[in-house]
């Protein structure tokens, strides 16, 4: 904080430009929060509006009728629950693990003089360009046990290729006279890895934490195909695509009965619908997810000063 | 025992190459922390990616899934002479290159400049708030995306209701039904869904500058454009490169989602990619071998464009990627 | 000081998680054990067994069905339930597993799949099976047991829905032209019979009435919309007189399967459709908007006429049943080329042999055994009657002559999803041995067709347009369907990856990027456009496409009238 209000000291001589600058700034943010901010709004309002009036469209700001229904039907399986704990689970180790690994790796071949430094990058690298295909993958994982475990949600991702170049080309980027005070000190390896390299990295590592948290909360696909007959392996993702389905049949049998003409309003009033389901999903599953961003912000909004390590 | 002796006598010969490999065990033990760093995640790298490679001999055959491997019928380059010859594959070639073209110079423009204007914001709590909220776009699914698009751009959309209250469109623009708008509009929404996804990334290479470097340009009296110039851009520098070849090997990828939800019977000669086409004619019809020969093919051409990409890196004097 | 708070935090945070995943994986292993041992349990006694029953169609909650009333009474009867797991992605991928690893679930309804499950030899025969322990499943579906044998004579599938006498629906459940009630009203209540019928009295009302609540009238709409394609390039089909056949027309004599996409039907009615287009009729965007912005402009009650499949519109129709303004409802009209064509809208009697449930090489013989008899209960008419039906008092009445209603209050509760889950109408209703048509007693065997149940349901404006066209049900405006043994001929299995299969493709890609141009061509450039549809057109293999489908419905034909 002290910081911060030093540097807005050094910055009391605002000169024109910086006046221009600012407010064509400014603006320019608030517009762009305001598009950014729509989808949200309106799948707020699509989801707390009643599902059979959404069918209409024109829902923009804010309801016509207002319901919780949508919520009510997505929360009313006890299954969700039990995804939701598998979700946070494995979204925290697995981006645990996958921190630890990435960042380890990463500065081994940011090291210059590390001998299998070109070779190691390149085997990692090529991963990104090709893969064996869906099913010697899946077979694969049947071979290794992991079928029905939990472990398959982590293991085959403890290193994302993508966040462990990102990571080195961080690493190297720091100054090599730290490094070598450090040597001089006689620090190993390790010693670097945990004492030097960590802390200085803490903005690459909250954005690499940040990316594979994502990953891991947004995945659904593995649970299909691995863990889909598991219920107490599912992923909240995995349950809200199913109650999306299920919204399908719901939608269905109500249609059917109000085609029948006993199209009641008190019958029409439980009704959900994909749309509404879905704007439902789209709410419950991101704001958690999204959350996460503002406690990570802190590492690398304020910026840091490598002076004040050395 | 007398080998030792004769063996020691018979290597003499060739003293080279067991000090080369005395060399590399010496090497090897004054880097062993290096290694053990990185070698179980090697084997982990050579379990889970390398070994299920075998997949691709899939291409080569009618795969078929029940059967064992040695049970297969080989049929050679047929699921790629199908993927070539097909006349619809080029205008599906040409779609997909130039998609990914416009996501990958858009995608680094906007991330870029956003992550820039967003470090000049002075205000802490406003700052947070443009960052938060710029990344949330981020996490709509395509179908929800898609739809908002479709929404805003339809007749009655806000769009063209813009247009006609400026007076410049005499009637509504359907704009998904023109083909040769569809990249534009794919391009902007990819932007708009993801602009402050990836610019994340930037952010925290901001961060990682020295804050003394700005202080000390401030008071030799560098203007805000001077310093983004000389100091925010420069030192964002390595990850942009990297960042770029990275994504350039990824030139056949621009995602299905998108070009499918958005994608009608007005702009399919523009929207269809490979992985429409893919899943259309490989997938939906059971046919894992065409996917696999896509994937193949893909895989060739962005070694190709990574390898291009590192190297013009490396001739410019940038790190590179290895 | 500030730096090595920061790496002590550091560390401490990573020892954290790592102790985090080292409980967890504790955790993780205990409840692994615990569900093992759970199964060990069930499958030792021998009271009731479980099976897993892989659903490919979906949807629905993954359940145990003797958590359902229905479910609970089948298991009491035979000892046996099953575990339903119902598909969430793409069904080929998740058979695609399936099969490569060898391993699947006791009984699975493959879907689209179902040919591949074949192929592989996933599913065992089930010939000796249901000679031996099935009576009643070979009872319903004697006529049809030919039908279900495959290419090597075994038969691997319990297909859905054996025909038994023909109903017809009181109400509209397939494909029709469709008017909104306003229309007719004002108009005196018209009776469409042809195409230019149709549109002459759209047109009219479209003239006096440009603007509906304030927004533009939209003349006639259209769903092109990704799979649902096929709801714009059928009708040529219907306007001829011919049932929904899919992509070809069968002449009832011969039997031969044809295209018609590049005929002179489709061109007459994308002649009809550039025609109106040209007269500002046809919705401008009928070709670009998605399946969701359809649906709402057909609730938003400014679309005079459309032509789609009851079940497409569903939701929006459902949507205007219950919004307060039944004028704004729509009627269906079986609606013609010319006066001396005979309408084929309904659907005849059908059989379609795929998918249907099969049990799979992953059970034992003694297993097979259990599962088999589980769906002979379920195909004794009684069983069908409770699973059609639900219980007499709760969900249904008698009346004195022995025919079935359901009170109001009964349709009420029944249409409720949370009791039609807890019932187990949702999960036994489909996907599991069933008959259709009408019982041994002359009740039908879906209550949505008996017509006391539809009157009962019929409100005032129901019956102001009924009286109006002098019908009884909406239904009795459409020509009763004619006999195709073969119908319905999309039901043909077509090799995964065969060139039929990718004309298929082929042939809807082409119609997708060309109808558009045809249709909103000026009409001077109709011609043009069309002709170089049909030059493309007939560059497809389609006559390999009609070799397969015919050789299917003469086999069909000769399966069904040579006994």
């Amino acid at each position: 904080m002290s910081k911060e209000k030093l540097r807005s000291g050094i910055g009391i001589r605002r000169t024109r430009e910086d006046v221009i600058f600012d407010s064509i700034n400014y603006s320019f943010m608030v517009l762009l929060c305001i598009v950014m901010l729509y989808p949200f709004i309106n799948q707020f309002a699509v989801s707390i509006n009643e599902a059979n009036d959404s069918i209409k469209g024109g829902i923009y700001l804010l309801p016509r009728e207002f319901t919780w229904n949508n919520y009510a039907f997505v929360f009313q399986e006890a299954s969700v629950v039990q995804s939701i704990v598998i979700s946070v689970l494995r979204t925290v180790v697995g981006t645990a693990v996958s921190l630890f690994c990435t960042a380890m790796v990463a500065y081994a071949i940011a090291q210059p003089n590390f001998m299998f430094k070109k070779s190691v990058t390149i085997i990692f690298v090529m991963t990104m360009y090709f893969n064996g295909g869906l099913i010697p993958t899946f077979l694969l994982m049947r071979d290794l046990q992991l079928i029905g475990t939990f472990w398959v949600y982590i293991l085959p991702g403890i290193i994302g290729v993508f966040n462990l170049i990102v990571m080195r080309s961080f690493i190297e980027g720091l100054p090599i006279s730290i490094f070598e005070s450090a040597k001089i000190d006689g620090a190993g390896h390790f010693t670097m890895f945990f004492r030097i390299v960590l802390p200085l990295s803490l903005p690459v590592i909250a954005t690499v934490a940040l990316f594979v948290a994502v990953f891991q909360w947004n995945q659904w696909f593995d649970v299909f195909l691995y863990n889909s007959s598991n219920p107490t392996l599912t992923t909240l993702q995995y349950e809200l695509m199913k109650i999306l389905q299920n919204s399908n049949a719901n939608m269905s049998a109500t249609a059917a009965s109000a085609f029948a003409g006993s199209g009641s309003e008190s019958n029409s009033a439980n009704m959900v619908s994909p749309t509404s389901i879905r704007a439902t999903m789209t709410i419950v599953a991101s704001v958690p997810i999204i959350m996460v961003y503002p406690f990570l912000q802190k590492y690398f909004v304020k910026g840091m000063t490598l002076g004040a390590v050395k | 025992m007398a080998t030792p002796s004769i063996n020691s006598v018979k290597t003499t010969p060739v003293p080279v190459p067991e000090t080369k490999f005395k060399k590399f065990m010496k090497q090897c033990s004054e880097q062993k922390a290096l290694l053990f760093m990185t070698i179980p995640f090697v084997i982990w790298l050579i379990i889970f990616k390398y070994v299920p490679i075998w997949g691709w001999t899939m291409a080569f055959q009618d795969f078929k899934p029940a059967r064992s491997f040695s049970e297969q019928e080989w049929v050679g380059f047929k699921h790629f002479q199908f993927l070539f010859t097909d006349e619809r594959f080029l205008g599906v070639l040409r779609n997909t290159l130039a998609m990914s073209m416009i996501n990958l110079v858009l995608g680094f423009v906007t991330a870029i400049g956003l992550a820039v204007l967003i470090n000049e914001i002075a205000n802490m709590g406003f700052k947070r708030i443009v960052q938060t909220i710029s990344y949330m776009p981020h996490f709509l699914s395509w179908v929800v995306a898609a739809s908002l698009v479709s929404v805003t751009l339809s007749a009655d959309g806000i769009i063209n209701e813009i247009l006609a209250t400026l007076g410049l469109a005499d009637e509504p623009i359907l704009f998904l039904g023109i083909g040769e708008m569809f990249w534009g509009i794919l391009g902007a929404a990819e932007t708009w869904k993801n602009v402050g996804w990836n610019a994340i990334i930037y952010l925290a290479a901001i961060s990682m500058i020295d804050q003394e470097q700005y202080e000390a340009a401030k008071i030799d009296g560098a203007s805000r454009l001077q310093r983004i110039r000389h100091i925010t851009i420069p030192g964002m520098r390595s990850v942009i490169v990297i960042l770029l070849i990275m994504n350039i090997g990824y030139i056949l990828e621009s995602g299905f989602e998108p070009q499918y939800l958005l994608g009608n019977p007005m702009n399919v000669q523009f929207s269809e990619n490979i992985d429409v086409f893919v899943i259309k004619y490989g997938i939906s019809m059971f046919n894992f071998s065409l996917a696999t020969a896509a994937g193949i093919f893909k895989t060739v051409v962005s070694f190709v464009f990574l390898i291009a990409a590192n190297s013009f890196a490396k001739k410019m004097g940038e790190g590179g990627l290895f | 000081m500030f730096s090595k708070k920061r790496i002590m935090l550091g560390i401490t945070l990573l020892f954290l998680l790592l102790t985090v995943v080292g409980c967890q994986s504790k955790a993780e292993n205990t409840d692994a054990n615990g569900e093992t041992k759970d199964s060990g349990e069930e499958s030792g006694s021998d009271e009731v067994v479980t099976f897993s029953y892989f659903n490919g169609f979906g949807p629905g909650k993954d359940i145990n069905t003797s958590e359902t009333k229905l479910g609970k009474m089948f298991e009491e009867e035979t000892g046996v339930n099953f575990d339903i797991e119902n598909i969430v992605g793409d069904v080929n991928t998740k058979i695609g597993t399936m099969i490569a690893s060898g391993e699947f679930p006791d009984v699975v309804q493959a879907q689209q799949a179902t040919t591949a499950m074949i192929d592989a030899g996933a599913y065992v025969p089930l010939n000796d099976l249901i000679e031996e322990y099935a009576p009643n499943l070979k009872k319903l579906y004697g006529p049809y047991l030919e039908q279900m044998k495959s290419e090597d004579g075994n038969i691997y599938l319990i297909p859905f829905g054996a025909d038994n006498g023909y109903i017809a629906p009181p109400n509209v459940v397939q494909g029709a032209f469709w008017i909104q009630r306003q229309v007719l009203k004002d108009m005196g209540y018209p009776n469409p019979k042809t195409l230019d019928d149709y549109f002459a009295i759209l047109e009219e009302y479209y003239q006096k009435n440009p603007k509906i609540d304030g927004a533009d009238t939209i003349g006639f709409t259209a769903l092109t919309y990704d799979w649902r394609f096929f709801a714009f390039s059928n009708p040529a089909m219907h306007l001829a007189g011919y049932p929904n056949d899919g992509g070809v027309l069968v002449d009832m004599d011969t039997r031969e399967a044809t295209v018609y996409t590049d005929k002179e039907i489709q061109k007459r009615w994308l002649q009809k459709i550039n025609e109106i287009n040209a007269k500002g009729l046809f919705d401008r965007e009928s070709f670009t908007q998605n399946y969701d912005e359809y649906l709402a402009k057909i609730a938003s009650g400014r679309v005079l006429g459309f032509f789609d499949y009851q079940w497409q519109v569903s939701q929006a129709l459902n949507n205007l049943a219950t919004g307060g303004d039944p004028y704004k409802e729509y009627m269906a009209f079986p609606v013609v080329f010319d006066e001396d064509i005979k309408d084929q809208y309904m659907d005849p009697p059908a059989f379609v042999a795929s998918p249907g449930l099969g049990i799979t090489v992953s059970t034992t013989e003694e297993e097979r055994v259990k599962i088999i008899k589980f769906m002979d209960h379920i195909a004794k008419e009684d069983v069908q009657k409770q699973i059609m039906w639900g219980l007499e008092g709760e969900t249904y009445e008698v009346d004195e002559n022995g025919r079935y209603y359901r009170t109001p209050e009964q349709i009420e509760k029944v249409a409720d999803q949370k009791f039609r889950e807890e019932f187990g109408f949702a999960y036994f209703e489909w996907n599991w041995p069933r008959g259709e048509g009408v019982f041994s007693d002359g009740n039908a065997w879906e209550p949505r067709n008996q017509p006391e149940v539809a009157a009962l349901a019929y409100d005032e404006t129901d019956n102001e347009f009924l009286e109006a066209y002098d019908l009884t049900v909406f239904t009795d405006l459409f020509a009763e369907p004619e006999e195709r043994p073969w119908y319905p001929a999309w039901d043909t299995p077509i090799e995964q990856g065969s060139p039929a299969q990718i004309f298929q493709q082929q042939s809807d890609d082409l119609m997708k990027q060309s109808f558009p141009k045809i249709a909103l061509a000026s009409p001077e450039d109709f011609e043009a456009e069309w002709n170089a549809f049909v030059d493309q057109y007939r560059k497809l293999d389609y006559k390999e496409y009609e070799k397969v489908l015919t050789e299917s419905v003469k086999k069909k034909y000769e399966m069904v009238k040579g006994k």
